[in-house]
């Protein structure tokens, strides 16, 4: 504070008052003497702040601050018993308070106004802005916040990618299972084709034995499926052509003679013409049949007229209907499965 | 009579208006807040004790306000801010408790 007026002054008002209301009290245990000069002075000074002159403050101030050099005399009974120290000689702070309050306003009250209006919007507005804690913080508890939002980042982070890996697991299972279905149901079909419960198409040879006098037994019929199998056929349907019966043959595929001249193949009657369909590579099945005192050549020393036509595209549609085994059951395993 | 008005126009304005702080000034205001308490129970005291003087209040508002806001500035340039405004807050507390105890005694003499 540079100015000389101010400068003490304003240490008198709030902090340095304490000094002078100290040493008044100090001095009124001795009332006789002192009380009227302190009523005196106060007297001046409340006058003064009725009056409100700046130069009378002042001068009233200064005589606040006079006596301090004197009062040194005074401390050495400072604490008298019975001293009433806070008895107001003079009107009463609450008296003066009350005048202040309701004296007539004058033009050097308007800055106060406005600087104790300042103070009532900035505090609201603080209080109003404290509900954002992160504005106020200062430097170190950002950092502090930071740090733990950051191991708290890092631990989600790990979470995350611990739940990424157990997904992948997951997924990867599904593939797998997906996988193993798909290999599943590859085996059901191929197995299905092999066990005559589903149809199969594919290049492979027709053979078409006609056999008027029904001389072709089931052991000749027999030789030439098993031929058919040796050289890789891989589903065969037989028909009989005269009573249009057709049969799927099968591992279990029985052939049969009960009287002479009648054929059953798989339980069913076949008459002549038969028609066998085999579907494997054709050329090997051709082979097959049609070698030196082969199946055709038996066939044809029955008096039976055997012909084999090969295709690209065949179709065995006949199905076998499988019946569950009745006393062949799966041996227990031994070992991993398979 | 006028400053009690003033007073209450001051926080009927800061409900009113939703200013925000400036973001510069946030670290100051709350420093500012409690100087200008300061200052403001120094100036009943004053008026308690018949010494008042609305220039001499004006000036030592200001002066409050300005150096606790400027300790806290430099406290935050020299990187000791919270600790020199914890010690403004300490000072500007001790100072408003004295001027409101002797308030105190001013007016219900105990």
């Amino acid at each position: 504070m540079p100015d000389q007026t101010s400068g003490p002054s304003d240490d008198a008002e709030p902090g340095g008052a304490p000094r002078h209301a100290h040493h008044r009290h100090e001095d009124r245990p001795e009332p006789d003497v002192v009380a009227p000069d302190v009523a005196a002075t106060d007297e001046v000074s409340d006058e003064t702040v009725q009056d409100e002159t700046v130069g009378d403050e002042t001068v009233g101030d200064e005589d606040e601050a006079t006596p301090e050099p004197a009062t040194p005399v005074a401390p050495p009974q400072p604490f008298l018993p019975g001293g009433s120290r806070f008895t107001p000689a003079a009107p009463s702070g609450t008296r003066r308070l009350w005048n202040a309050v309701t004296q007539k306003p004058d033009g050097g009250q308007v800055l106060v106004a406005v600087l104790v209006a300042l103070l009532g919007f900035g505090a609201v507005l603080q209080v109003r802005a404290d509900d954002d804690a992160l504005a106020n913080a200062r430097r170190d508890d950002l950092v502090q916040i930071l740090d733990g939002l950051r191991r708290q980042a890092d631990r989600l982070d790990d979470h995350v990618a611990e739940l990424e890996s157990d997904r992948r697991d997951l997924v990867s299972g599904a593939d797998t299972e997906a996988a193993a279905l798909e290999q599943a149901q590859e085996r059901a079909r191929s197995t299905g084709v092999l066990a005559g419960t589903i149809a199969a198409s594919g290049p492979g040879i027709i053979l078409t034995i006609s056999d008027p006098d029904r001389e072709v037994n089931a052991y000749t019929m027999l030789r030439a499926i098993n031929e058919l199998r040796v050289a890789g056929a891989e589903a065969i349907q037989m028909r009989g052509g005269g009573n249009d019966e057709a049969v799927r043959v099968v591992a279990s595929t029985a052939f049969e003679n009960p009287r002479p001249g009648v054929l059953t193949v798989g339980g069913k009657e076949l008459e002549p013409p038969y028609e066998i369909v085999a579907i494997g590579e054709p050329g090997e099945l051709t082979g097959s049949m049609t070698f030196a005192n082969g199946v055709i050549a038996s066939m044809e020393q029955d008096g039976a007229e055997a012909t084999v036509d090969e295709y690209d595209d065949l179709t065995v549609d006949v199905l076998h209907e499988p019946q569950p085994p009745q006393y062949a059951r799966p041996a227990p395993e031994d070992g991993d499965d398979e | 009579m006028i400053p009690i008005a003033g007073l209450v126009i001051g926080i009927l304005a800061g409900f009113v208006f939703d200013v925000s702080v400036p973001l510069e000034l946030q670290p100051y205001l709350p420093i500012a807040i409690v100087a200008a308490l300061d200052a403001v129970f120094g100036g009943i005291r004053a008026v308690i004790e018949g010494i008042f003087n609305d220039k001499v209040f004006v000036v030592s508002f200001i002066a409050n306000v300005l150096i606790a806001a400027f300790i806290v500035f430099l406290g935050d340039q020299l990187g000791v801010g919270s600790q020199l405004s914890t010690a403004v807050i300490v000072v500007l507390g001790i100072r408003i408790f004295t001027n409101v105890a002797t308030i105190r005694r001013h007016i219900f003499h105990a």
